[in-house]
């Protein structure tokens, strides 16, 4: 209980210095929101409009520093994120939610495979480490996962779509057809995300292959593998009930970190192949100043990662029975 | 975005915040027909696909007045009362059969053409015209052209619209006629606030209704009951949001047919016209100056951008063909110091002038001009008396890859004449809070323009538009803080008269200041971005027939290039 207490306290804090960083970063950036508007009209808005958009914006520039405060943290409270500046005038909720689906799908997905086979592979060179597939195998995904991702993506879309046309290059969907619940639009959603997919899973799975095989490797000489094999139990029993349940628990709380940061969206992959998602958005707030948006992504982001943290705190209670011991 | 979206942003700003201003000059009422060709002989059908890249997914609101939306529906869905070629400065009647001006200029009276319906089948009235501009007044958020500073009432007669202004005020007839856009009081009387209204589900009178809206692309339908007889003849636009240039020059340079690019395409004669697979006979591009200029502008407050000489030297001294070469493949044009965009208002710049004050590209000329005040060259830099080298940061925006090209050219040049540029790449962000503040020795940046000369010189040096140096207040446009009483008061006169010869003079009088104390330096002239297919479509805007301006930011312009559009 105390741990879990302990736990909570611990996230708590986090959050609120989080929450607070948000706020004071974006301010500590030159100009404001104001000022991006401004450059935008360049000489042509009246006192009075400036002030109609400062309030339509919610900035209120005589507050000082601390009022602002506070009415931030009670907005966050209350779940009122406000207009976006750079969308004016969707509110913030509605940029988010539009790009939010498609980025979960594409990165969450690709992230479960590449933990899921990376893993998979890891375990298996690493049983038949020094051999044919291991000195094949890995070398390979390490150097792949050096590749630069955007120069993978454009070889990608050159090779597959505009020499031989078999795949589309670009946007989540074909923009022609309506996203009605029907099995060709899932078909053309699929079709879509299998080069922006491919090349994320070519480009991360090598990381999860080698912190895989090399903690595998370091339990495989373990004395109770030893044993297990003394016992005469079949190779892939040990393998993945002895060596591989073992092997994995450093791995799984970078998988849970990764799907933490899987809602702050694939940057490079967004805008290689123009599809819809939240990594753009992000960039977007930053450029035009976009403080209610910023923090909406922010928000989203520092409870992602909180939440993936606590989840891997338990799962790695319920593989590891010494986390669970009392000192 | 990240890199090269440059161009792209930049014309997205200038379409979006109301893309320039103009004077209407024209004081015979009637305009050429719309009419360009026999209606009948037109088919109906076929889809034009727009590729102008936003940097953004739709967010599938069709405000006329929301500073990122207006593009999408001002003028395809929702009309003014008249139009205006935003380059050539022509005027037609829309929404309104005439204008006139009156009571020394400061009444103006339209008279509101009959039989125009909204699309929800309700007849749109000068009640309508009358609401839509009282709206601007109870909520100054979406008087974005700032009207309501100079008109104090608006009424209406019958058919006919009256507008009362505080003082004389010619220049807001672009604004009134081409740049507010009609709405539907019995439905936007309904809205709270019109200045955070999604407006996702408009009723307009214009040529195409809204048939569906995704984050990944717009697409509209024919009206058939709109008020232009047989018109339009396409029955379907396809919008689709880019977010990046990357993205929109892929999609116009790949096997698509029908496209309207409003795209800067590196090397566009390889990368477009002759791409692979596809036929190089349809694909065409123009890109004709729009108005407005790329320009530095020295900080007149701080050394060395405050001494004349320093500025007349740099403006002689850059070979302004040569940066477009080497900044943008030469697609944009020279300017020249006068400030006047040529070949578009040629009718306004003072070639006796020019010739008088000749700042022809001329390096010996201009390294005669430093030494006379004052500067020696020592390791082929000046420096002044006091032994300060000749060197300027110019503050730039990174993003901005041919921005970045032009100011590297530029800096080349002017080597050789001994002056040192040192580029400062900043974000765009970044560039526009210091250019406001004041904190930089020289800037490139552009303003808005606009079709006469008049509005880019009212941009760049109305004293109203700038600040003292220093956080606090900002500057709007005259970044490079130029104060002169003179030219204040040459810009009011200019609203006050309707009669072309005395406005003629009045920006005489400007060019001269241009060319005699140099308050900016323009390098270079800035264009349309229009691309176009014509494998099953025609009617496109082109050098023989520009009857619009043709890139696919400009609102309204963009609604008559769409209605001019027909199968083959």
């Amino acid at each position: 209980m105390s741990v879990v207490l302990g736990r909570l306290q611990f996230f708590v804090i986090t959050l609120w210095a989080a929450l607070t960083l948000n706020f004071i970063l974006p301010r500590m950036m030159p100009g404001s929101p104001m000022t991006a508007m401004m450059a935008r009209f360049k000489g042509r808005l009246s006192p009075q409009t400036v002030q109609a958009y400062q309030a339509a914006f919610g900035i209120h520039p005589r507050d000082s520093i601390f009022t602002q405060y506070l009415t931030y943290l009670d907005n966050l409270a209350h779940g009122q994120f406000g207009l976006s500046v750079g969308f004016f005038p969707e509110p913030v909720i509605n940029v988010v939610m539009q790009a939010l689906p498609w980025t979960l799908a594409l990165a969450g997905v690709t992230t479960v495979i590449s933990f899921v086979l990376g893993t998979l592979i890891g375990m298996v060179v690493a049983w038949r480490r020094a051999g044919a597939v291991d000195s094949l195998v890995t070398p390979l995904f390490v150097v792949l996962s050096a590749v630069p991702y955007f120069w993978l993506g454009l070889l990608a879309i050159y090779f597959f779509s505009v020499i031989h046309n078999w795949l589309p290059a670009r946007f989540g969907y074909g923009i022609t057809s309506s996203l009605t619940l029907s099995w060709a639009t899932i078909g053309q959603i699929l079709t879509h995300a299998i080069l922006p997919a491919g090349t994320i899973i070519i480009t991360s799975i090598g990381g999860w292959i080698l912190t895989m095989r090399n903690n595998m490797v370091g339990t495989l000489s373990e004395d109770y593998v030893q044993m297990a094999r003394a016992k005469g139990l079949r190779p892939w029993r040990i393998m993945f009930h002895y060596a591989g349940r073992n092997a994995i628990l450093p791995n799984l709380a970078g998988f849970a970190m990764s799907l933490g940061f899987v809602v702050s969206g694939l940057l490079l992959t967004e805008i290689v192949f123009n599809y819809p998602g939240v990594g753009f958005l992000f960039l977007q707030a930053v450029e035009n100043q976009d403080y209610p948006l910023m923090q909406a992504l922010f928000l989203m982001v520092t409870l992602a990662v909180l939440v993936a943290i606590l989840a891997a705190d338990a799962a790695n209670a319920l593989l590891d029975p010494r986390t669970r011991a009392k000192r | 975005m990240l890199c090269s979206r440059s161009v792209g942003s930049r014309s997205f700003l200038r379409a979006a915040f109301v893309a320039s201003l103009a004077i209407i000059l024209v004081l015979v009422n009637s305009a050429p027909s719309l009419a360009s060709k026999p209606a009948a002989k037109i088919r109906i059908g076929g889809t034009v696909t727009i590729d102008n890249v936003q940097g953004s997914l739709w967010s599938c609101s069709f405000n006329p007045y929301g500073a990122t939306t207006s593009l999408l529906s001002a003028g395809i869905i929702y009309e003014p009362l008249w139009y205006v070629n935003q380059d050539n400065n022509k005027g037609q009647p829309w929404l309104a059969k005439k204008y006139a001006w009156s009571n020394h200029n400061k009444t103006l009276t339209f008279t509101l053409r009959s039989g125009v319906k909204w699309a929800d089948g309700k007849p749109l009235t000068a009640a309508d015209v009358v609401f839509t501009f009282k709206l601007l007044k109870r909520f100054p958020g979406i008087d974005v052209n700032a009207i309501w500073t100079v008109l104090s009432n608006v009424v209406s007669h019958k058919n006919k619209i009256v507008f009362s202004f505080k003082q004389a005020a010619v220049p807001f007839f672009y604004y009134i006629g081409d740049q507010t856009f009609i709405v539907p009081q019995h439905t936007w009387s309904k809205v709270k606030n019109p200045v955070t209204y999604l407006d996702a589900k408009p009723t307009g009178s214009g040529p195409f209704k809204l048939h569906k809206c995704s984050p990944q692309n717009i697409e509209y339908i024919r009206n058939p009951h709109y008020w232009q007889k047989g018109k339009p003849y396409l029955s379907k636009i396809e919008y689709p949001a880019f977010i990046d240039n990357s993205g929109g020059n892929g999609y116009l340079d790949g096997n698509n047919k029908d496209v309207w690019g409003a795209q800067y395409i590196p090397n566009i004669n390889a990368s477009y016209v002759h791409a692979p697979n596809v036929n190089s006979k349809v694909r065409h591009y123009w890109f004709p100056p729009q108005g407005y200029d790329v320009i530095m502008y020295p900080n007149l407050k701080r050394w060395p951008t405050n001494i004349l000489a320093v500025r007349q030297a740099i403006s002689i001294g850059l070979d302004r063909a040569k940066v477009s070469r080497l900044g943008v493949y030469g697609y944009l044009p020279p300017a020249n110091q006068s400030g006047i965009i040529v070949p578009d208002a040629k009718s306004w710049y003072d070639k006796s002038l020019a010739k008088k004050y000749n700042y022809s590209y001329n390096p010996g000329k201009a390294k005669k001009l430093l030494e006379k005040a004052g500067f020696k060259l020592s390791n082929g830099i000046f420096h002044d008396k006091k032994g300060r080298k000749l060197s300027i940061s110019v503050l730039n925006v990174g993003g901005y890859s041919d921005w970045v090209g032009e100011v590297q050219a530029a800096a080349a040049d002017l080597r050789q004449i001994g002056i040192e540029l040192k580029p400062e790449n900043v974000s765009g962000t970044t560039h526009s809070a210091d250019e406001q503040d004041g904190e930089f020795q020289m800037s490139y940046d552009s303003p808005l323009g606009g079709p006469t000369p008049y509005y880019q010189f009212r941009q760049l040096l109305d004293s109203a538009n700038t600040a003292p140096i220093g956080p606090g207040k900002l500057a709007q446009s005259n970044f490079e803080r130029f104060r002169s009483k003179a030219v204040d008061s040459l810009l009011k006169q200019y609203a006050l008269t309707n009669s072309s010869k005395q406005q003629h003079t009045i920006i005489d009088k400007i060019q001269q200041v241009m060319l005699k104390q140099v308050p900016v330096i323009p390098v270079l002239e800035g264009v349309n971005w229009y691309e176009y297919d014509t494998t099953d479509l025609t009617g496109w805007v082109n050098k023989k027939n520009d009857y619009a301006a043709p890139a696919a930011y400009n609102f309204p312009d963009q609604m008559v290039v769409l209605l001019h559009l027909h199968l083959k």
